[in-house]
């Protein structure tokens, strides 16, 4: 019902307006600007890409300037074939565009609800190109925010589409809200009768002697210790200079600190803890 | 190219007045029950030496001066408790900890002496060792009294370098006669662009200083001197860095002559993986580095003779008899490659 009043009125509205002729030459016109926003888009993201990979610090400074460019080109090339398709007055495209947005809505509505997601993605900024982010329980690094999807490189370098609508109906987690540094959570499990006091030591500086390590009163760190039945917990949390490397960050602290321990006599325990007492990854307690 | 001005005044110190007026400060207000123990920060080169050998001119026999040339061990620490003088000065402290596992050891125990000493410790550290052990250790809450030699200005610098010579004695030439006839230059600097091998030349905007003083209105012109605008071009390529400016001053200087065609500066282009500029920033924060600590810094996973090898290359660290530094003209670009790349927090 409501579907035939939309497209009366639709067509009431379309009678109004002056459309032209569509020929030949029109179709190519409206393809080429297609062509060219496609391309214009590509080419912003590849430069802009290439540009924040040499800046270092501001890296994702520029990288989240990509999306709001992305947008702007297709609202101008937008503009541009419906003026060349129908030449409206300003009040008659604003009525035109409302119901043509609405009759299309109806129709492609999952669509059309990715690209308000991709819309509200690129204004609320829950996320930008770069964050290490879990959406819909997939972990990553975003790679591009398309005005319909999402891609993010999981650690396997696989890469992923989330449809940008996932937004507002799942959780999405960032792990450094725009920033080039992220925290990291390194944990050792160790034997309940070795020396914990001397493991939270080397453990602090194995993680502050580290390459990858970045500290300041932005980025502070922290050595925790936590004792459970058959092991105590030495936690350290602490910021890794490019969320590129936490990997590394976390195997080379993890090796280092094991090395130390395996000198000063601190024993792995002989219970294997849970693994979700690591967030889902496995338990760290050798390397 | 050389330098044959004879300096005037070998101990002046001109530009840190404020600076040894507040370490002295800091000496006559401290009591022996509550000593005001003092820090001085600065680059390499920045000056921390000639404050601390006016302070030992200054204060004599009172100073006990100990630099430190290299990593320390726990046993070549001194009982500061059984020397007879009441000021212990001490140059190079971020000798006292390297970024190792147990790399701190020394430095904690040199810390609480000091916390519980009744003598004076006026310490000088390396600015980036100072920040990187202050982020990690806390090191400045030990220290009320912290002065930090900030970059020089150049008029500033420019008292600094004629403080050496009579007036008069040095001649500064007007010449780029082949740069007169534009305010700017269209030269071309060959640059490597991304996703290519090969550098091409890309037309790059060259200011041409003497035109543009020439063109000034008459005022102006009276205030800035080829003099000023020879001592800015210095002061830009050293960057407030006075030891580095008076390298380039020397090197620049033909018999008491000197022009800014005669000031040339050091292009770098600086690529380097995280292992490189890993251990580059260690080396600028220490200022000089024996391989062995070097190679311990490093750990078992990175090849450090490679590395070193990689640094030596393309003219950012020069090897003296095992003891790796970094180049005075390299360090400005050094500094600006590592505050990029977040190396230098």
């Amino acid at each position: 019902m409501a579907d035939t009043l939309l497209t009366n009125v639709t067509s009431e509205v379309a009678s109004e307006l002056p459309i032209k002729n569509i020929d030949v030459n029109l179709i190519v016109y409206i393809i080429s600007i297609i062509v060219i926003a496609y391309v214009l888009t590509w080419l912003l993201s590849f430069i802009l890409i290439h540009v924040s990979e040499r800046i270092g610090w501001y890296r994702t400074s520029i990288t989240m300037t990509i999306p709001l460019l992305k947008l702007l080109v297709y609202i101008v090339a937008l503009y541009y074939i419906i003026i060349a398709v129908i030449e409206p007055s300003l009040t008659q495209m604003i009525a035109f565009s409302g119901l043509f947005g609405a009759a299309i809505g109806f129709g492609l509505k999952d669509l059309f609800a990715d690209i308000v997601g991709g819309v509200v993605i690129i204004f609320e900024k829950p996320y930008q190109i770069g964050d290490k982010v879990t959406i819909d329980d997939k972990y990553g690094e975003v790679k591009d925010i398309g005005i319909r999807s999402t891609r993010i490189q999981t650690p396997a370098d696989e890469l992923v589409s989330i449809p940008n609508f996932t937004l507002f109906s799942r959780p999405v987690t960032s792990g450094n809200a725009g920033d080039l540094a992220m925290m990291i959570v390194i944990d050792l499990f160790i034997h309940p009768s070795s020396d914990a006091e001397k493991a939270m030591k080397i453990l602090k500086e194995a993680l502050v002697t580290s390459k990858y390590v970045i500290i300041s009163k932005k980025y502070p760190y922290t050595v925790l210790l936590e004792d459970f039945p058959f092991y105590k917990r030495v936690r350290a949390k602490g910021y890794v200079n490019d969320l590129r490397l936490e990997f590394e960050f976390k195997s080379e602290v993890t090796r280092r600190a094991w090395g130390e321990f395996q000198k000063e006599g601190i024993l792995p325990p002989s219970f294997v803890p849970p693994s979700g007492t690591l967030r889902g990854e496995p338990p760290q307690t050798s390397t | 190219m050389g330098h044959e001005g004879k300096p005037v005044c070998e101990n002046c110190i001109i530009g840190y007045e404020r600076e040894l007026q507040e370490i002295c400060g800091a000496i006559e207000r401290s009591g022996s029950d509550a000593p005001s123990h003092v820090a001085i920060i600065a680059e390499q080169m920045a000056g921390r030496k000639t404050l601390v050998a006016e302070i030992r001119r200054i204060y004599g026999d009172r100073v006990h001066y100990l630099p430190l040339d290299f990593v320390i061990r726990e046993s070549d620490l001194p009982d500061f408790s059984t020397l007879a003088s009441d000021i212990i000065l001490i140059d190079n402290c971020q000798f006292l900890a390297t970024r190792v596992i147990g790399g701190f050891d020394v430095l904690d125990i040199f810390l609480r002496t000091q916390i519980t000493s009744k003598k004076i410790f006026i310490t000088a550290w390396n600015t980036y060792s100072w920040q990187y052990l202050s982020s990690v250790m806390h090191i400045d809450v030990y220290f009320p009294t912290i002065i930090t030699l900030t970059r020089m200005d150049t008029p500033v610098l420019k008292q600094v370098i004629l403080s050496r010579y009579k007036p008069g004695e040095i001649r500064f030439i007007e010449d780029g006669a082949a740069e007169r006839s534009m305010f700017f230059s269209l030269i071309h600097k060959k640059v490597r662009l991304p996703l290519t091998t090969a550098e091409i030349p890309l037309p790059w905007i060259k200011l041409n200083f003497t035109l543009m003083l020439r063109k000034l209105p008459r005022k102006k012109r009276l205030q800035i001197s080829i003099e000023d605008v020879i001592f800015e071009k210095i002061n830009r390529i050293a960057q407030g860095n006075p030891g580095v400016a008076t390298l380039l001053w020397n090197s620049s200087l033909d018999k008491n002559t000197i022009s800014l065609r005669f000031i040339t500066e050091t292009p770098y282009s600086i690529s380097l993986d995280t292992n490189e500029s890993f251990i580059l920033s260690v080396i600028l924060s220490m200022e000089s580095l024996h391989e062995k600590d070097l190679a311990a810094i490093a750990g078992s996973e990175m090849d450090i003779k490679q590395v070193l090898y990689r640094l030596v290359q393309q003219g950012l660290v020069q090897n003296n008899a095992g003891y790796y530094s970094i180049p005075p003209f390299a360090l400005g670009p050094v500094i600006d490659y590592l505050k990029k790349t977040r190396r230098l927090w």
